[in-house]
């Protein structure tokens, strides 16, 4: 083809004609153009992920207003289109913000807050009015009251895709029969092919709100599916939180930079960031201090410099006492001192000229401390062999023993000449610049030693050199600068991340809590047995979060093939991408054989009659895209649903391991309680001997515990015998028919209109037999009535 | 227990074992049953007698287990018929008893296989101390035979019958009945009694006349000697007073043949005094004889390895003459059959070899 340059030539506005096309597009535009990215793809997810947006959204405005919500879902067929209603009994929405809540994407409260939500970026619902707008023409209907207001608003709208806006085309007033709430009314083109996932979203968003009502209506169903609240305990309130210095971007540090009142550094790290106090903003500050101004050089001092001469040369015009003294004081103190940087050395000449002022009444201004300090300085690092000598240490220190002392002497008498040459003569330098020194020295070594100085051998040296270098004492820049200068703010993002800090709190979470997570379990799952583990926080870039997880098992659990896996995020179902999420990716990790399910070739989903949950709450869940389906594979996440879902199995095993040795038990019972009455019957036959009493031998063969009654004479006798290896602790209650007298110690005796309750509590260790006694008089009926023992472990004979 | 016991006796034995149960089970006790735990670490030598018996160790079923439990059902089912077969005067074999259990009720005392009624019986015998004759079990025939100069009167169905088991049968000479002690000795001429174990080697001596030219008593085994077999070779050596000698292959399992017609077996140790020929002897095929007369050899089989290993660590085997035979074998690696010494000849079986080890032996 002809290329694009040689017709150039000849059609000079070929640039502005393309200009002619290029414009801004809207939000909105852009979204009705990636329906897919919001999970408007199809006809039937659009319905699904339209239901999800709304209810999302009615579970976030009650709880917000500490309402135990109850949510109302509708489908019906209108014509060609599908028509959807989501109700709510919210504290409503005000007239004012309805249309923008409604008809304007990005529009929220929750984008910049840090605080546990279901939605968070404000697309959602005003998505779904926009893809229904789109694929029926017809308007949102929305009707919200807010509470104590005498009528409801009524507005009928759309999003104006061109500049993000909602477009009005109705707004009256209308009665409701709510005293608060929203409805909202989308018609839109669908198919009910996703009704699984439908059923399955509100199944699940009903086992993780169990404090919420659902009713579901839509054509397929001849009832209403309906679920109900399992508890009045609505979710913590949450707290927003500032940032975590750990978990800030570049562009969000400069725009807090930017809107801050703080003038310094210090004020503005404690006032934004949580978990920042006064020494936390010390350490930051001092790293940051490091990275923007870098830092000094520290020397040993010299024994054998004429440091006290050099410094009374460079005091002029002084008495010669007072110069005297101070040199002397100033010497002594380097002396002192193992090492020292040049701002220390500035200290060390500013005390001792303080102290000599005062001493001799004579005014040691700056010029003659700046001198002095520049002429110890030059005593203290003014001979590259000096220095070499001071580095030669410091290398064969950290370099490994095996480098011969030429290489070693080679590489310190380096390093001191780059010092030396370097731009500042405080020997202040970043840690970059050291990395420099070390690297081109080691290479001239290398050259001309032929030695080898390795990676490691490199950093180990620079890594040596950095401990004897010194923060500096400046102040550090105002946050006008920076603010202002994009290197300096990323100097003081690195030291933010550097520094070690408390992870952030997390009352700006709101766990479901193990118990309400086994609660929602219970009321959806009829199964035979529920675990659930909550974790403690933990955090993701900056970024707290908790995991929760859950296991249903057995009962009306379906066993066919794989396990289900219910994957939440603050309390949202993910009913879609299934493959594509951390979570599904941790369970299958995970060997399940170990806790007792079947797991074909020791990884992937285990099979069996089981569900299992798993809640991921945090202030920023990451996921894999805007669609909000699946959990991103962030390590930190995935560890912590690992050792939750863990927990929880863990139960489950222990659960699963009972069952199987009742179940062995249950049948040795069946197959024993049919051998030994047959047994009985053969030897009596031959003995010719009535059929022997055999429930003592079967009780002490299942290592049973039984209970006898037994009656003589109007004395009523109980008897415990535990032949299990354990102790019991047994309820034993006998129902007798007349009132009981002399009853042996223990119990207690209730009247219930006619018939007598005798209870004891008998604790029976292994091997031990307890008695129980009483009296009645003649003609009495007895009905006995044992608990706290397994019925598999159960023989009773009365 | 060589004296046996009356039908009656045998009888009260079995239904005091029930009863044994039926007391267990109304002290509210697990049924049990407690039996000489029956593998070689428990079998001693008794000095008296001259044969291997049961030791002190025991074992216990127990219907604590599902197991244990449907072992005792099986008794129990076992009992009243044996008691009801006494009782009626009548008697059934070991395989009828397995077929029978599958008309009792109870679907958990069928046998499962045939070697579990043996051995069930065989554990009625050591608790009760009868014997299986005494519960009026027979074996399936065996169709071990008697070939030599004896006259014996034998209680069959159908009246009494004289026998001379030289001149009164063929070929295949006198057939052992199930219980030998039906038989009366009469009258003999037997020098010694010569124990065959396999059919062929029998029908060789038979053939070159071995039986009439040294008056031998040929008792022709079949390989692991049925009950009958070994106490009419035992009465043959009590009653008459001969020599008994014992001629086999020269491999492990043979040596085990020798055991059980000398020593009595580990399974049937409780009965050994009434079965086991201590005087019994071995001829051969020795391993040394494998060396002397060169024969014709197949290598030891691993299992083979094992079988003699274990036999050095089996008290029957601890004496000098085994040690040393066995030692030799596993050294020299060979194994072989009687009918190898085919190979210098038909003759030399009756000519040579026999002739010169019963000499060796003093038999002769």
């Amino acid at each position: 083809m002809t290329s694009f340059q040689s017709t150039l030539g000849e059609d000079a506005g070929i640039a502005e004609e393309l200009a002619e096309s290029q414009r801004a597009i809207s939000i909105a535009e852009f979204f009705e153009k990636n329906k897919h990215m919001l999970g408007f793809d199809s006809g039937a997810r659009g319905l699904v992920t339209a239901v999800k947006e709304a209810v999302d959204n009615a579970l976030d405005a009650t709880e917000e207003a500490g309402i135990a919500p109850d949510v109302y879902v509708e489908i019906t067929e209108a014509g060609d289109y599908y028509r959807l209603v989501v109700e709510d009994n919210g504290p409503g929405i005000t007239r004012e913000q309805i249309p923008k809540v409604f008809g304007k994407l990005l529009y929220g409260s929750r984008f910049h807050k840090r605080e546990q939500n279901r939605g968070q970026q404000g697309i959602g619902i005003s998505a779904a009015v926009l893809y229904s707008q789109l694929t029926s023409g017809k308007p949102a209907k929305i009707t919200s009251r807010t509470q104590g207001s005498a009528d409801a608003q009524y507005f009928e709208l759309i999003v104006d895709t061109d500049s993000n806006e909602p477009e009005i085309d109705a707004a009256t007033t209308t009665s409701w029969d709510r005293p608060h709430g929203t409805r909202i009314e989308l018609e839109m083109e669908a198919n009910m092919r996703a009704r699984s996932q439908l059923h399955d979203y509100i199944k699940h968003t009903a086992v993780v709100n169990p404090h919420a009502r659902f009713e579901l209506r839509e054509p397929g169903l001849d009832e209403p599916l309906k679920f109900e609240r399992a508890t009045d305990q609505l979710p913590e309130e949450t707290e927003e939180i500032r940032p975590h210095p750990h978990g800030v971007e570049l562009g969000t540090l400069i725009k807090m930079l930017s809107a801050t009142d703080s003038y310094s550094i210090s004020g503005f790290l404690q006032e934004e960031f949580t978990r920042v106090g006064q020494k936390t903003s010390d350490k930051v500050i001092d790293n940051f201090r490091d990275r923007h101004y870098g830092r000094e050089m520290s020397w040993t001092t010299p024994e054998d410099a004429d440091l006290e001469g050099v410094v009374e040369e460079a005091v002029a015009n002084k008495s010669a006492a007072a110069t005297d003294w101070f040199a002397d004081r100033v010497t002594e103190t380097l002396a002192d001192r193992e090492r020292t940087a040049h701002h220390e050395l500035a200290a060390v000449v500013g005390t001792v000229a303080d102290d000599t002022e005062a001493e001799f009444d004579e005014t040691f201004g700056e010029t003659v401390r700046e001198n002095a300090v520049e002429a110890a300085w030059d005593a203290l690092t003014g001979e590259t062999e000096r220095l070499t000598t001071d580095l030669h240490a410091v290398v064969d220190d950290a370099t490994s023993t095996r480098k011969d002392d030429a290489t070693v002497r080679g590489l310190a008498e380096r390093i001191a000449d780059k010092f030396v040459a370097g731009d500042d003569p405080r020997h202040r330098l970043a840690r970059d610049t050291l990395d420099d020194y070390v690297a081109r020295s080691a290479d001239r070594v290398e050259e001309a030693l032929d030695a080898t100085l390795g990676e490691t051998a490199r950093e180990n040296v620079a890594d040596a050199v950095w401990t004897l270098t010194r923060t500096v004492p400046d102040d550090p820049p105002r946050i006008r600068d920076v603010a202002d200068d994009r290197d300096t703010a990323s100097e003081l993002l690195e030291a933010m991340r550097e520094t070690d800090i408390l992870a952030p709190p997390t009352d700006c979470l709101s766990p479901i809590t193990a118990e309400l997570v086994e609660a929602g379990l219970r009321k959806e799952y009829d199964a035979d047995f529920y675990a659930a583990a909550t974790r403690d926080a933990d955090v993701h870039g900056g970024d707290p979060f908790i995991v929760e997880a859950g296991i249903a098992y057995g009962g009306e659990i379906p066993n066919d093939g794989s396990v289900d896996v219910l994957r939440f995020a603050n309390r949202v179902p993910l009913v879609y991408q299934r493959g594509a999420c951390a979570t599904t990716d941790v369970v299958k990790s995970i060997g399940w054989r170990n806790y007792g399910l079947d797991q074909s070739g020791g990884s992937g989903l285990p099979s069996g009659p089981a569900v299992v949950t798993v809640h991921v709450a945090s202030t920023n869940v990451p996921f894999t895209s805007e669609s909000k389906d699946a959990l991103a594979n962030v390590p930190e996440i995935e560890d912590e649903i690992e050792l939750a879902i863990r927990e929880a199995a863990r139960e489950l095993k222990s659960y699963l391991n009972r069952r199987r040795s009742l179940q062995k038990r249950r049948r040795k019972q069946e197959v024993l309680g049919d051998i030994l009455p047959r047994m009985a019957d053969k030897v009596s036959e031959v003995t010719g001997r009535d059929r022997p009493n055999i429930d003592g031998a079967l009780a002490r063969i299942m290592n049973n515990v039984s209970v006898e009654r037994t009656v003589e004479a109007g004395t009523v006798t109980l008897t415990v015998e535990n032949h299990s290896d354990r102790s019991e602790d047994l309820d034993v209650t006998d129902i007798v028919s007349v009132e009981p007298t002399r009853v042996s110690d223990g119990a207690s005796v209730i009247d219930m209109e006619g018939e007598w309750f005798v209870q004891w509590s008998p604790s029976v260790s292994a091997g031990e037999t307890a008695t129980l006694t009483y009296e009645v008089g003649t003609d009495a009926e007895f009905d006995l009535d044992v608990d706290g023992v397994e019925a598999e472990k159960l023989t009773v004979n009365a | 227990m060589s004296e046996s016991t009356s039908s009656d006796d045998a009888r009260d034995r079995l239904i005091d074992l029930a009863a044994e149960f039926y007391d267990q089970f109304e002290r509210g006790e697990i049924p049990t049953m407690t039996l000489p735990t029956r593998t070689k670490n428990n079998i001693e030598y008794d000095e008296d007698s001259g044969v291997w018996v049961y030791g002190d160790r025991t074992s216990t079923r127990s219907a604590n287990s599902v197991r244990g439990a449907r072992k005792l059902l099986k008794a129990a089912y076992t009992i009243e018929f044996l008691a009801r077969q006494l009782d009626e005067d009548r008697s059934s074999t070991l395989r009828e008893l397995y077929y029978l259990s599958e008309s009792w009720d109870a679907e958990e005392a069928h046998f499962s296989d045939q070697d579990e009624s043996n051995q069930l019986v065989e554990d009625l015998e050591i608790v009760s101390g009868a014997t299986r004759e005494d519960f009026h079990m027979r074996p399936e025939e065996s169709g071990a035979t008697l070939m030599g100069p004896l006259l014996l009167r034998e209680q069959t169905r159908r009246g009494e019958r004289e026998i001379h088991c030289q001149k009164d049968v063929g070929e295949g000479g006198y057939q052992i009945p199930n219980n030998p002690d039906t038989i009366e000795f009469l009258d003999h001429d037997i020098d010694f009694a010569l124990c065959v174990e396999t059919g062929g080697m029998r029908d060789r001596l038979v053939e070159n006349g071995f039986d009439e030219e040294y008056n031998t008593m040929v008792v022709h085994l079949k390989g692991q000697p049925a009950r009958a077999t070994r106490r009419i070779t035992k009465r043959i050596h009590d009653e008459l007073d001969v020599p008994v000698v014992v001629f086999t292959d020269g491999d492990p399992w043979s040596y085990r043949i020798y055991g059980s017609v000398a020593y009595g077996s580990i399974k049937s140790a409780h009965l050994s005094e009434y079965l086991a020929t201590p005087e019994a002897r071995f001829v051969g095929i020795q391993p040394a004889d494998i060396v002397d007369y060169d024969l014709p050899t197949d290598p030891l089989a691993e299992s083979d390895v094992n079988a003699l290993e274990s036999e050095l660590s089996d008290p029957r085997f601890q004496t000098d003459y085994w040690e040393e035979q066995i030692e030799l074998q596993l050294d020299i690696g060979k194994k072989a059959e009687q009918q190898a010494l085919a190979s210098r000849g038909l003759d030399f079986v009756t000519d040579e070899y026999l002739p010169t080890r019963l000499d060796e032996m003093g038999v002769l």
